[in-house]
């Protein structure tokens, strides 16, 4: 009797909740998200390698595939490729030919002079070549050899080498996105908001230099009912402290270009504002010290060894990162899962050159190297990076003060560091962080393959490079994930660079936001399409 | 007077050349290089190479500066930014309004305050209003403005879930909205500027006070108010003025960051992020409008002096 009671008593509160709950899983047409975040350093997606600007004009264009976002993602850094402007490809047996079919019968923006023309074979070409020769992140198409458009509707891109980290590189949106040539041929660049053309799921409607960027829903997006919000409002506001304010003050529903706070702000948001949606992520990132390795003292591998294992990471992490960072952050970042070998899987012999804190052997190392004494070395870097850099620059000259090696504090203007220090134009020793990639190749390669800048401690190591070769030349998945794990296991103890502790990235919005998922892969226009308003 | 104007005019032109000399050098100077900056060391030599060429810094420094101080002669032409390649005197005009109207709304608020509180000072000197107002002029002197700005900001977000951050709207589009939004910036700004000129405006009116033709107006049976507002007030506040004008670059150059917190779409803030950029034609170009403005500004203010004091000739 009771029981039936309960059950007649309950029944419809269990179905009033459920219809609410699949109610809340409804996305909602409409609404306009406002975005706070600080002014785009131009808007042309090939002359600025700003995150900002790609991650502006991502909302408008579109790329020949894409990573997943919103429901299609399995995690963060979900890096595997889907269909965008093509709508399948095929890879010759070789490697060496790709050939995209595109989508027909898309459209770009209804804005002269490109006046909502089809896209086409010729646009890829065009676009692609133009990334090739104005992009400053060209390197990523070296191996490209020629771009064809075989019809309206097919690009053949015939690299000279098999090259796997390609269609990652095809999919960032900081890279390979699809522009209409008249915009170029009338306003000279893409740096004219009205040269904005593209198509993505948002249209450019004005943008007033310094105060805000209006973008509405494309009506004719190929991605039918996508995007869900009718619009999207970026206003410019420089400072860090007011963009947390607005969002605090429900003038802002993100307070950053993907809605990242640091750790401290996203601590505080939850204490002042319990409402607001905080989420970590582990996002790749990477900060380490490097060295001349190609000149004494840090062409000793004891002495590279040493460094390493007098930082203190565990302590780093307790102290800045409220213990939420990840210790083991290199040679591959702790957000690239698929690629990442953690460092408990290799031997701890080797591994602990890695991730391991031990002065006293440190010491000894050092004196073996006959470096007894210690030696003095500067620490160039850049003060001006997020919170916990200062500290993190301040703790590594400590941390080498206790094992006898005195490091001088060398504070660079953002312009020399960035044009000399970060291109391994130093002396002896500098320190910062990596930008984050989303392609292993980059972390890999990119760091340690001879006479590139971008690898800063001027490793020259010829069975390495061997190994960084034949990874990028590996068109079988597995196959190469062997040899990333390979070489993985053979960085673990050369200590090339030492890799300083990497902390979680904070998301903020307020609860009416939905569906929208952070993701690592740059760009915004594909993390809104699935973003809708609950107001 | 006419002649005094022109020689004033003259001399300007050697004092602009030396400016523009001067910040096309500095920033040439400054290391670091604006395409890599560009490409943050991601391009390689090939890009750079193109990128140098596509900006004209290929070429021979000098044939850079007459380039760029010949178009801005000849043409009007003051270039176009490196980063954006929009016409920066297009943005400039766009953006000195907002610099404006902030610096004359700042100036009022400092003025209103300084000179109520300094003249209250100086008339009943050491009593406990002079002590009141030179407590508070010591206190808005030490509040650093950018400091005070973000607690206006941030403080009512976390108490009352409220800034006073709005979207810019042009004081043509809407007065009042404009006005709202000016407000509080203004104040934050202008609070904390009014504390120099309180203290000038008190010593000057103290001084003042103590002249021979005050005493006069005193035995003539005077009241107090006319003594000190229609005898004294006009000729303390030749040291106030100077003030201000000395201040005029302060106002654009601390813009910067009351532009930053108060999302103005200001000149202060172009110029601010064009310096980190590197983007040599903005930076050189807004500096040489802004020299003629204070040049202008400085000829105005000595100008002003033969109204406030007609004893005052020019020759």
């Amino acid at each position: 009797m009771h029981r039936r009671l309960a059950l007649a008593l309950f029944l419809p509160l269990v179905l009033a909740l459920a219809t609410q709950a699949a109610e809340a899983q409804t996305p909602k047409r409409g609404g306009v998200l406002r975005i706070a975040e600080r002014e785009a350093p131009g808007l042309d997606p090939h002359l600025t390698i700003s995150f900002l600007s790609h991650s502006y004009v991502s909302l408008t264009y579109s790329q020949l595939v894409r990573f997943p976002n919103g429901p299609e993602q399995k995690h963060p850094a979900d890096f595997s490729i889907l269909p965008d402007l093509a709508e399948k490809w095929t890879v010759s047996k070789d490697g060496k030919v790709y050939t995209f079919a595109l989508r027909k019968g898309v459209r770009f923006h209804n804005k002269p002079p490109v006046n909502g023309r089809e896209v086409t074979a010729e646009d890829v070409k065009y676009s692609l070549e133009r990334f090739a020769a104005k992009s400053g992140f060209n390197t990523r198409f070296e191996p490209v050899g020629a771009i064809e458009a075989v019809d309206r509707h097919t690009v053949r891109i015939t690299l000279k080498e098999p090259y796997a980290p390609f269609l990652n590189h095809l999919a960032n949106p900081s890279f390979c996105v699809i522009l209409p040539r008249e915009a170029e041929e009338k306003f000279k660049d893409f740096n004219h908001p009205d040269a904005v053309i593209g198509t993505g799921p948002f249209v450019m409607k004005s943008y007033e230099k310094g105060v805000k960027v209006v973008f509405e829903r494309n009506p004719d997006y190929f991605m039918k009912g996508l995007p869900y919000l009718d619009g999207v409002v970026i206003e410019i506001t420089p400072d860090a402290a007011a963009r947390v304010a607005v969002l605090r003050a429900g003038k802002a529903d993100l307070p950053h270009i993907w809605g990242w706070v640091s750790p401290e702000e996203g601590k505080a948001l939850q204490k002042t504002n319990p409402e607001m949606v905080v989420t970590p992520h582990q996002v790749i990132g990477q900060g380490f010290i490097y060295m001349r390795t190609d000149q004494p003292p840090f062409n000793d591998v004891r002495v590279r060894r040493a460094v390493s294992l007098a930082i203190d990471r565990k302590a780093w992490n307790e102290a800045l990162l409220f213990g939420e960072g990840c210790v083991d952050s290199g040679p591959v970042p702790c957000a690239l899962k698929e690629w990442k070998l953690d460092a408990a899987k290799i031997d701890p012999a080797r591994a602990k050159y890695l991730t391991g804190y031990d002065p006293a052997e440190a010491k000894k190392l050092l004196a073996e190297a006959g470096q007894a004494k210690g030696f003095t070395t500067p620490i160039f870097h850049w003060p001006g990076y997020v919170v916990p850099w200062r500290s993190y620059y301040e703790l590594a000259a400590e941390n080498l003060g206790k094992i006898g090696i005195t490091a001088e504090l060398k504070p660079e203007e953002y312009g020399k560091y960035i044009s000399t220090t970060a291109l391994g134009k130093y002396e002896k020793m500098a320190m910062g962080p990596s930008t984050p990639f989303t392609e292993v190749d980059d972390f890999l390669y990119g760091r340690f393959y001879p006479e590139l800048p971008t690898n800063q401690s001027r490793v020259a190591d010829a069975e390495l490079s061997k190994m960084l070769l034949a990874q990028r030349r590996e068109m079988d998945p597995k196959k190469r994930k062997q040899i990333v794990d390979d070489i993985q296991r053979y960085l673990a103890d050369k200590a090339y660079y030492v890799y300083v502790p990497q902390w979680p990235q904070y998301v903020a919005h307020p609860p009416a936001v939905k569906g929208f998922l952070h993701h690592d892969g740059y760009g915004l226009g594909m993390r809104l399409v699935y973003t809708w308003l609950d107001r | 007077m006419r002649q005094y104007i022109l020689r004033r005019l003259a001399l300007a032109v050697p004092t602009l050349f030396l400016v523009s000399v001067i910040v096309f050098g500095l920033m040439r100077l400054m290391p670091g290089d604006v395409a890599t900056r560009m490409v943050e060391g991601h391009g390689y030599a090939k890009t750079l190479d193109a990128l140098r060429r596509d900006l004209g810094l290929d070429r021979p420094v000098h044939v850079q500066y007459v380039e760029w101080i010949g178009n801005i002669v000849l043409h009007g032409d003051f270039g176009r930014s490196y980063w954006t390649r929009q016409p920066i005197l297009e943005e400039f005009v766009r953006r000195f309004p907002v610099t404006l109207e902030l610096a004359l709304l700042t100036i009022l608020v400092s003025v209103v305050i300084g000179v109520v509180v300094g003249i209250l000072s100086a008339v009943r000197q050491d009593s406990v209003s002079d002590y009141v107002g030179r407590i508070l002029a010591i206190l808005a002197l030490s509040i650093p403005y950018f400091g005070l700005a973000v607690v206006v900001v941030v403080v009512p977000s976390i108490y009352f879930k409220w800034t006073p951050v709005w979207t810019y709207v042009a004081f043509t589009a809407d007065p009042l909205q404009n006005l709202k939004i000016m407000l509080v910036p203004a104040l934050v700004f202008g609070v904390t500027r009014a504390g120099p000129i309180m203290r000038i405006m008190r010593s000057a009116l103290l001084d003042v006070l103590r002249q021979e033709y005050i005493r006069t107006a005193w035995s003539k049976g005077l009241s107090e108010r006319t003594i000190v507002l229609r005898h004294a007030l006009k000729n303390a506040m030749i040291p106030v003025i100077s003030l201000i004008g000395l201040q005029m670059p302060l106002y654009i150059g601390g813009s910067v960051i009351i532009e930053s917190i108060f999302r103005l779409p200001g000149v202060g803030l172009f110029f601010f992020e064009a310096l980190g950029k590197l983007d040599y034609p903005v930076v050189q170009s807004v500096n040489l409008i802004i020299a003629a403005m204070v040049v202008g500004l400085n000829l105005a203010i000595d100008l002003s002096y033969a109204f406030l004091d007609p004893r005052i000739r020019y020759r």
